[in-house]
């Protein structure tokens, strides 16, 4: 849902926004007190295109892994893994700002990733994008299945049924479920995602009931 | 270290891949320094006005310069804040002192280089017009007098582009170009017309910014310290002025 603190979670687990309550952990690091520990962990593309334009793709993820400290030859090797991993062969030397909008979203979850974080935060990584393209990152998404815990927020439920293991409904700063989409339809006695989540979201707070 | 060099490199290259950074960082000053040569040229010797002079213009030239690049710097740092590009850095291991030197030390590096153009197209110049008195020793010590000018206009810009959005700031960076030409005396002697002027340029930086460059230009040291310590002192007072804001801006921008 719009304004259901979607961003704003992302921004307080990737230590972008300070907590105004209570604590929250990122791989057992507080990322009140911790952040340092929480910045090493985490890779983040937030909603807008996060991309240094004036750069070609090749220098904005040496960019980061050399921002994240890592030497010459593991640099290289990263930016290769990243080039192959998001099929960006031919777009490594072209600037930023001469790509496509579904370009940029693929160079920027890749800059996100070229760190190699425990976890990654991927904030509307579709939005905006035509099918074709939402497509082609999804499929990258997929191929980041089991390497690494991958929160993503979406406005779109296919995208979250096809690309998530399980699934958190948010209303007004709030998770009203978690669970598989299997778990949420039986939790709700409805059929498919779209409904499910339309029966929580409307569901007065404290229950949902089948 | 790594950090600070890495954000450096991204930043040389962004203002590097700016065409705008050569028409103003180094063409407009040079444009300046020819019109005022012919202009000088045509000033008979009877009048004695000697601020066109090269050895003159080519100080005041310089740091006119230095002012464009509180114009860039200022740019830099309000054009990343309003996009996700630094907020992506945020999020990384970056802290606030590798933002400050990341972005001072290319700019700091252009100062120089600017400086030194600057000063071989003066020697260049006043050799074509048969009126050359600077050497190669005195254009050296300009440059390097002119480094705490650098830093000042720097930490200046980086403190306008830490306050003012990227519509607000070049405005501002214009209205104080400006004056830095005017009260910095790059165009007219103050000290031949006095008064209050004189007392308002010398009381900011840009004046003895321009009179040590000067001085150092015709290799005249006796009492270019003090114009070197106000100037130095202004570009300490700016850079940590600018370096506590900024600092509060990160935190706020995080908040």
């Amino acid at each position: 849902m719009n304004g259901a603190g979607k961003t704003t979670t992302i921004r307080m687990l990737t230590c972008l926004s300070k907590p105004t309550g209570g604590e929250a952990y990122v791989c057992g690091h507080n990322v009140s007190t911790e952040s340092a520990l929480v910045k090493k962990a985490v890779g983040v593309s937030p909603q807008d295109t996060a991309v240094a334009e004036n750069l070609t793709v090749r220098e904005n993820l040496e960019l980061m892994a050399k921002i994240y400290g890592f030497p010459h030859e593991k640099r290289n090797e990263r930016v290769a893994e990243m080039q192959r991993m998001f099929k960006l062969d031919e777009v490594m030397e072209q600037r930023a700002k001469t790509l496509s909008g579904g370009w940029k979203r693929r160079v920027s979850i890749a800059m996100a990733l070229i760190s190699e974080p425990e976890v990654l935060f991927l904030d509307e990584p579709t939005l905006g994008l035509d099918v074709l393209a939402r497509r082609e990152l999804w499929s990258a998404i997929q191929s980041l299945k089991g390497s690494m815990t991958v929160i993503l927020t979406t406005h779109y439920m296919e995208e979250a049924e096809q690309l998530s293991d399980r699934i958190a409904i948010m209303v007004n700063g709030k998770l009203r479920a978690v669970g598989t989409l299997s778990e949420l339809e039986a939790l709700t006695g409805e059929k498919g995602l779209e409904n499910a989540f339309i029966k929580i979201a409307e569901a007065p707070e404290g229950g949902v009931n089948a | 270290m790594n950090r600070v060099l890495a954000f450096s490199g991204r930043n040389l290259k962004e203002l590097l891949r700016d065409p705008l950074s050569y028409i103003f960082c180094l063409g407009f000053p040079l444009v300046m320094l020819v019109i005022m040569s012919i202009v000088n040229q045509s000033i008979s010797p009877e009048a004695g006005m000697t601020i066109f002079n090269i050895e003159n213009l080519a100080g005041g030239i310089a740091m006119f310069g230095q002012s464009f690049i509180m114009l860039f710097t200022c740019l830099s740092v309000s054009k990343d804040r309003s996009g996700a590009f630094l907020t992506r850095l945020y999020a990384s291991p970056m802290k606030s002192v590798d933002f400050i030197a990341g972005y001072t030390l290319p700019v700091l590096a252009l100062a120089v280089i600017q400086s030194v153009i600057t000063f071989a197209a003066s020697i260049i110049a006043g050799a074509v017009m048969e009126a050359s008195t600077i050497s190669a020793g005195g254009a050296l010590m300009a440059v390097v007098v002119l480094i705490p000018g650098a830093v000042f206009f720097i930490a200046a810009g980086l403190l306008f582009g830490s306050l003012f959005n990227e519509k607000a700031a070049p405005g501002l960076c214009s209205i104080i170009i400006s004056l830095a030409s005017l009260l910095g005396c790059v165009w007219f002697d103050a000290e031949g017309s006095g008064g209050v002027m004189l007392d308002v340029c010398r009381a900011l930086p840009f004046y003895h910014c321009v009179k040590a460059a000067r001085m150092a230009t015709v290799l005249e040291f006796s009492g270019i310290g003090i114009h070197f310590l106000i100037v130095a002192a202004y570009a300490v007072l700016f850079s940590v002025l600018a370096s506590f804001v900024f600092q509060r801006k990160m935190r706020a921008d995080l908040s």
